[in-house]
């Protein structure tokens, strides 16, 4: 009884933690103008939290650099199960234009695992929330 | 003042320890100097013109030497102050003490291309990881990636 | 006592990974630390594998917010190497297109500000207006970040009447909210004391550690790349230099709107005087022996190119410096003697863009002066070990309601 409330509220209000791991921050703007008056996430329950231990969802953009590496790994350690990972943009999927790149792990996926994929270079907000709604409608 | 005169006064006034100075494109002065000379050759031009802005410091390989280009702007022309500086002994000298803003160019200098700039008032790495390997420069022409093959989740 | 505290590489207030490492006395900081590497993905190097035409993607994408900036250095430089004369009304249709990226890009900051400052409120108007900027630079380039626009000798898409009368009605909706903005921040007197006062850089500080941008004009210094050395048309069109005097977060939030209401007149004179012709010319594929030096003034101060060509079709060196890794010495100077409320608000004004440039805490005993090396999961030990055992009585607490 309990177990269907809790299944109940985390899918019908994820809680987001956002994740930039070395990206060029065209993606993050857009993350964030999802949140604005114009797109609106929150109407649908997402909130964007501060830190790890209160969210569900991880949304990561960029290609992971050498030097962030470690804090990728903790911060996913430190979110508490059920956890689900999507990774935003090109550079999150495949290193968008840093593959082969010195510094780069060329996409989250060789990292860690990824439940949702969104592409775009950037991604619009609107394709955002068609991802995000796709993850929540695969719990179900 | 134009870029004209700057030149004329660079060629009049420094000739000993310049090598070249020419005026190669509207508002660019290239000038040539031994890296010795180039803390005083960076005192004249800030108190004969002002010139206390430093864009940028910029390092090339070019095989068997590496050619540092100190950037500096002002509103009539840019001055790139370049020196030499063979492979085998790649030291230059600090310019922090002229332009107290270069600390994290020449950070970056050490870091990419493994010159060693003497008298520098900060040595740390800036840019790479704090696991790189120590002797690995990575904009020397000679430094080749091997880059390992990358997993595809879900089968290839 | 002294402590050192990491801020960072993931942090609520920061939306880019960096790493401040203070020392602070209380609330006062005293010293700080910017640890970089986070974001460093070796563009310079890729650079040297990919041809002039690949490079222009790959330039476009070192920054997200001010993209245009840098790819519009990179083909100024170019053109210069190639020697190539770009067409009269390509060469408009770019200066629009970069003040657009220039009145979109202060809009994104009036909004962090506001943020940082704790007036959300501001920061939801300020984004919706930001949304009838990018939707003109949609339906001009097709996508509403890195658009694009530029290639060697001019730009990729015209724009034909209805798109230009569209502009110029969405200008006057513009002035008319950037308007307000100025009276509700000049007359409200929370937001104001929040932000006077913070971040002092005098004007000698800001020449000696060569500051650019609105944190340099802020300062008192009217240095701006637009005027001193003018590229593109601004050498046709009429315009002033913003400056404040007040060396603090308040003047740069001034500058920035100055800049902004610049930046409309800039775009109602091109618009006006927007000549006929072709929009490109056609430009060579292989590139001769030659250096150049080109510089731009982005919405957050001086991006500079360094490129030199080597005879064939892919560069020899490309050097980047963003304006903000310009502006870091600039920002240790002003993190000292502030308070650690007001880390946010300072490092939000220099409008940061980490991307165009806490695995270990260092503890001092403070009886016995040694210092040793924590990792976290040691430190963590620790808390918890520490509120074991605190003992106190547990009482029969009676909840008030």
């Amino acid at each position: 009884m309990i177990e269907r409330l809790v299944h109940w509220s985390r899918v019908k209000s994820p809680w987001v933690l956002h994740l930039n791991t070395g990206a060029c921050n065209a993606c993050d703007i857009e993350i964030l103008a999802a949140l604005m008056p114009r797109f609106d996430l929150e109407r649908f329950g997402i909130q964007l939290k501060g830190t790890p231990r209160h969210a569900d969802v991880i949304i990561c953009t960029g290609p992971i650099t050498r030097q962030n590496r470690d804090r990728v790994v903790r911060i996913y350690e430190q979110v508490p199960d059920p956890k689900f990972v999507v990774a935003v943009g090109a550079c999150a999927m495949s290193g968008c234009v840093y593959r082969g790149a010195y510094n780069t792990h060329s996409g989250i996926d060789q990292v860690l695992p990824v439940n949702a994929y969104i592409p775009g270079c950037p991604i619009r907000p609107d394709a955002l929330i068609d991802g995000v709604v796709k993850l929540l409608n695969s719990l179900k | 003042m134009n870029p004209e005169t700057i030149v004329e006064k660079i060629h009049s006034d420094i000739k000993d320890k310049v090598q070249e100075v020419a005026l190669t494109a509207p508002r660019r002065i290239q000038v040539k100097v031994g890296r010795e000379h180039l803390n005083a050759v960076l005192t004249y031009l800030k108190e004969q013109f002002g010139y206390t802005h430093l864009g940028t410091i910029s390092g090339v390989d070019l095989g068997e030497n590496f050619e540092v280009v100190y950037h500096l702007s002002d509103g009539v022309a840019t001055v790139n102050v370049r020196i030499l500086t063979p492979r085998s002994d790649p030291k230059i000298p600090s310019v922090c003490s002229v332009i107290p803003g270069a600390i994290l160019y020449e950070r970056e200098l050490q870091d990419m291309f493994g010159l060693v700039v003497e008298n520098i008032p900060d040595p740390r790495p800036l840019l790479l990881a704090d696991d790189w390997p120590a002797g690995e420069y990575p904009l020397r022409k000679d430094w080749v990636f091997d880059r390992p093959a990358e997993i595809i989740p879900g089968g290839a | 006592m002294e402590y050192k505290v990491a801020l960072g590489p993931q942090h609520p207030a920061l939306h880019e990974p960096i790493s401040i490492r203070m020392t602070l006395d209380g609330e006062i900081i005293r010293d700080a630390d910017l640890k970089l590497g986070y974001n460093h993905r070796g563009i310079e190097k890729l650079a040297e594998s990919r041809t002039y035409i690949q490079n222009l993607y790959l330039t476009e994408r070192i920054c997200g917010i001010c993209s245009f900036s840098h790819q519009t250095c990179y083909t100024q430089g170019v053109e210069k190497l190639m020697e190539l004369v770009p067409a009269r009304r390509g060469l408009y249709i770019r200066t629009l297109v970069c003040e657009l990226e220039r009145v979109h890009s202060h809009l994104l900051w009036l909004g962090v500000a506001g943020q940082e400052a704790g007036f959300e409120s501001f920061f939801m108007y300020t984004w919706r207006d930001r949304e009838v900027v990018m939707d003109i630079l949609d339906w001009i380039s097709g996508n509403r970040v890195h658009y694009s626009m530029n290639t060697f000798g001019g730009v990729r898409r015209d724009i034909d009447e209805l798109q230009k009368k569209k502009i110029l009605d969405s200008l006057g909706l513009l002035k008319s909210r950037t308007e307000y903005y100025l009276n509700l921040a000049a007359s409200e007197p929370t937001f104001l004391g929040r932000l006077a006062g913070v971040g002092k850089l005098s004007k000698e500080t800001a020449i000696a550690l060569c500051a650019v941008g609105p944190t340099l004009r802020a300062s008192g210094v009217p240095m701006d790349v637009r005027k001193d050395d003018p590229y593109a048309v601004y050498d046709e069109v009429p315009f002033e230099v913003c400056t404040a005097d007040s060396c603090d977060v308040l003047g740069r939030a001034v500058v920035r709107v100055k800049e902004l209401i610049q930046s409309y007149l800039i775009i109602e004179f091109l618009l006006k005087n927007l000549p006929e012709g072709p929009i490109k010319v056609k430009a060579p594929r292989k590139v001769k022996e030659n250096e150049v030096y080109s510089r731009y003034e982005a919405p957050r101060g001086e991006n500079v190119h360094y490129i030199k060509s080597n005879g064939s079709d892919k560069p020899e060196r490309l050097k980047v410096r963003a304006p903000t890794l310009a502006n870091y010495a600039a920002t240790i100077a002003m993190l000292k003697n502030g308070f650690i409320a007001d880390i946010p608000l300072i490092f939000a004004a220099i409008d940061p863009c980490i991307c165009c440039a806490e695995r270990l805490v260092q503890l001092d005993s403070a009886r016995n002066g040694e210092s040793r090396v924590l990792t976290f999961s040691q430190l963590r030990a620790m808390a918890n070990q520490r509120y074991k055992n605190v003992n106190f009585k547990k009482k029969d607490i009676a909840w008030p309601f």
